[in-house]
C-alpha cells in the first residue's frame, strides 16, 4: 500500500515560472485544453496541440526524468486505445493489413492516430499541474481565488493528511490479524478493508469535533495563514492555454480535419 | 442563517428551473425526431412542466434535508479519501484485467469506479453528496497517479452528477436499496457514455450500446448494491452514530 503512494510526495517547490503560476491558472489551461481536444477526433488538432505543449514544456520545471516518471503511465491508457480504433475501429479506405475479420485500414490507422495524439495532448496539461502542485497550494486557490466553498476545501484536505495516518493503520491492522491467525485470502482481505474503513470513519468524526472545538465552520469571516494571488502572470498563463487550444482548433479547421464528435 | 427555504442561491436555482420550463415550452422540441413512434414535438408541455416542476421540488427538498454540517463534510472527505485508496488500488489491480477484455466487456470492472459516489450520499444524506465524495475520490486517485491522469478528475464530477440526479429526483428523502441501485445505474450511464465519447468514438454504435448497458449493470451490482450493503454493515458497527444514516440504523 505504501508503495503505491509514492506518487503523492514527489512534488517539490519549482522554481520554473509556470510550475510557480497559480494552481487556478494551471487548471483553466488543463480545462481550455481538454475541452478543446474532446470536442473533436482528428489528428491535425490533436497533433498541433501537443506540440505547443511539448514546446512550452522548458518552461515547467519538470526534468526528463521527473515527466517520465509522473507521465508515462499515460501511455499505458493511450497506446491501447490506439491499438484496439486501428483493429476494431470503422474501416474506410484502402485496406493495409487483412487477418480474417481484423482489418486495418486507412481510415482506422488514421483514426487510431489521432485517438493517440488526443490523449496524450489532454493528459500532458493535467501531468504537469499535478506533478508541480502541492496539495496545499491548490486547497488555498480553489478556495480563495475560485472561491468554492472553504469548509468543503478544507475538509477534503484534511481528510487527504490521514492518507498517511491510514496507511499505518493498514499495517498495525496486519499485523494485528497475522498475530490472531487470520490467513492470506480474498474474504480476509475484504475484512481487513472494512475494518480500515470503521477506523478512517471514527477518525473522520472525532477530527471533525476537533476542527469545530477550534472554531471551524462557523459563519464568521475567514482568515488566511497562506493569501493566494492571481497576478497578471497567472492571466498570461490562462491566456496563453486559451491560445494553444483556439490555435490547436484553427489549425484543424483550416486543414477540414476537425469534425465535431458529438454530432 | 437564515430560516426561509426561499433566499440567496436557493431561490435563483428554482427561478432559473421556471425560466427553463418556459423557454422549453416557448421554443419546444424538436419535430424530426421521435421516440416510440411519439415525435419530440409531442412531448413539449409534458417536458417543460417535469422540468418546471422537478426543478422546483428539488431545490425545495435540499433546503429540508438541511445544512451541511462539519462532522458531515469530513466523513464524507474521509470517505472520498478512502474511496480514492481503493481506486489507487484498483486502477494496478484491474490492469491486466482490463488489458484481456476488449469493449464491450471491460465496461464489467467499472462498477469499483463509481462506488464512493453511491456510498457517500447513502452515509450522509445531504445534497451534494454523491458529487463531493466521488469527486475527492477522483481527486486523491489523479494525486497517486494514474493512467488517465488530470481527465480521472473530470470522470469523478461527472460520474458523481450521475449518482445525484437519482438521489435529487428522489427529494433526498429515500435511501434504501432501490433508491441505490437506481444511483449506481445513473453513474454507470455516465460512465459507459463517457468512455465512449471519449476513449472509443470511433467504434460501431452498437458496441458503444452494449459499453454502456454493462457499464449501467457494472454500476448497479458493484456501486448500488454493493454501497448499500457496505452501509448496512457500518451502521451495524455504530460507527455511523453522529449521520443521519447512523440514527436510522434499524431501518436501513
Amino acid at each position: 500500500m505504501t508503495a503505491l503512494l509514492h506518487g503523492l510526495d514527489i512534488r517539490e517547490a519549482s522554481r520554473a515560472p509556470l510550475a510557480r503560476a497559480d494552481p487556478a491558472a494551471k487548471l483553466a489551461v488543463a480545462t481550455v485544453i481538454s475541452v478543446a481536444l474532446i470536442l473533436t477526433v482528428d489528428p491535425v488538432t490533436a497533433g498541433v496541440a501537443l506540440a505547443l505543449e511539448l514546446a512550452f514544456l522548458p518552461w515547467c520545471g519538470l526534468s526528463p526524468r521527473k515527466l517520465f516518471r509522473s507521465s508515462w503511465i499515460i501511455l499505458l491508457g493511450a497506446v491501447p486505445a490506439g491499438l484496439l480504433t486501428l483493429v476494431f475501429g470503422v474501416d474506410g479506405g484502402d485496406v493495409l493489413l487483412g487477418l480474417g475479420p481484423v482489418s486495418v485500414t486507412e481510415g482506422s490507422l488514421s483514426s487510431a492516430v489521432a485517438i493517440t495524439l488526443r490523449i496524450l495532448a489532454i493528459g500532458l496539461p493535467g501531468v504537469v499541474l499535478l506533478a508541480t502542485t502541492d496539495p496545499t497550494d491548490l486547497a488555498d486557490s480553489l478556495a480563495q481565488i475560485l472561491r468554492l466553498p472553504h469548509r468543503f476545501v478544507l475538509s477534503a484536505l484534511a481528510a487527504l493528511r490521514l492518507v498517511g495516518l491510514l496507511a499505518q493503520e493498514w499495517q498495525t491492522l496486519t499485523m494485528a490479524r497475522r498475530a490472531r491467525g487470520f490467513d492470506h485470502g480474498l474474504r480476509q482481505l475484504l475484512g481487513q478493508v472494512f475494518a480500515l474503513l470503521v477506523i478512517a470513519i471514527r477518525r473522520g468524526t472525532v477530527l471533525a469535533t476537533t476542527m469545530e472545538a477550534r472554531g471551524f465552520g462557523v459563519d464568521a469571516p475567514r482568515t488566511w495563514a497562506r493569501p493566494a494571488h492571481f497576478g497578471l502572470f497567472d492571466w498570461a498563463v490562462v491566456l496563453g492555454g486559451v491560445a494553444v487550444a483556439a490555435l490547436a482548433t484553427g489549425a484543424g479547421l483550416w486543414l477540414g480535419t476537425w469534425n465535431l464528435v458529438l454530432a | 442563517m437564515s430560516s426561509t427555504p426561499w433566499s440567496g442561491p436557493r431561490l435563483f436555482t428554482a427561478v432559473g428551473a421556471v425560466v427553463l420550463a418556459a423557454v422549453i415550452y416557448l421554443v419546444g422540441l424538436p419535430e424530426g425526431m421521435s421516440v416510440f413512434g411519439t415525435t419530440l414535438a409531442d412531448l413539449t408541455l409534458p417536458a417543460a412542466l417535469f422540468v418546471g416542476t422537478a426543478g422546483v421540488a428539488v431545490t425545495a427538498a435540499t433546503a429540508r434535508a438541511g445544512r451541511w454540517r462539519v462532522v458531515d463534510i469530513v466523513t464524507a472527505s474521509v470517505l472520498g479519501v478512502a474511496g480514492g485508496l481503493v481506486f489507487a488500488i484498483w486502477n494496478a489491480a484491474s490492469t491486466p484485467l482490463r488489458d484481456a477484455m476488449v469493449p464491450p466487456a471491460s465496461a464489467l470492472v467499472v462498477g469499483v469506479w463509481l462506488f464512493p459516489a453511491v456510498l457517500g450520499a447513502l452515509v450522509v444524506r445531504k445534497p451534494g453528496a454523491a458529487v463531493y465524495t466521488e469527486l475527492v475520490a477522483a481527486t486523491l486517485s489523479a494525486l497517486v497517479g494514474n493512467e488517465w491522469g488530470f481527465a480521472t478528475v473530470w470522470y469523478g464530477l461527472v460520474e458523481g452528477m450521475g449518482a445525484e440526479v437519482v438521489f435529487a429526483l428522489l427529494l433526498y428523502r429515500r435511501y434504501g436499496l432501490p433508491s441505490a441501485l437506481f444511483a449506481g445505474a445513473g453513474a454507470g450511464v455516465v460512465v459507459g457514455l463517457m468512455d465512449s465519447l471519449i476513449y472509443y468514438p470511433e467504434v460501431s454504435p452498437g458496441v458503444k450500446l452494449a459499453y454502456v448497458v454493462i457499464a449501467t449493470g457494472s454500476g448497479v451490482v458493484i456501486a448500488g448494491l454493493g454501497s448499500w450493503l457496505l452501509t448496512g454493515a457500518l451502521a451495524r458497527t455504530g460507527t455511523l452514530a453522529p449521520l443521519a444514516s447512523g440514527r436510522s440504523a434499524e431501518r436501513v
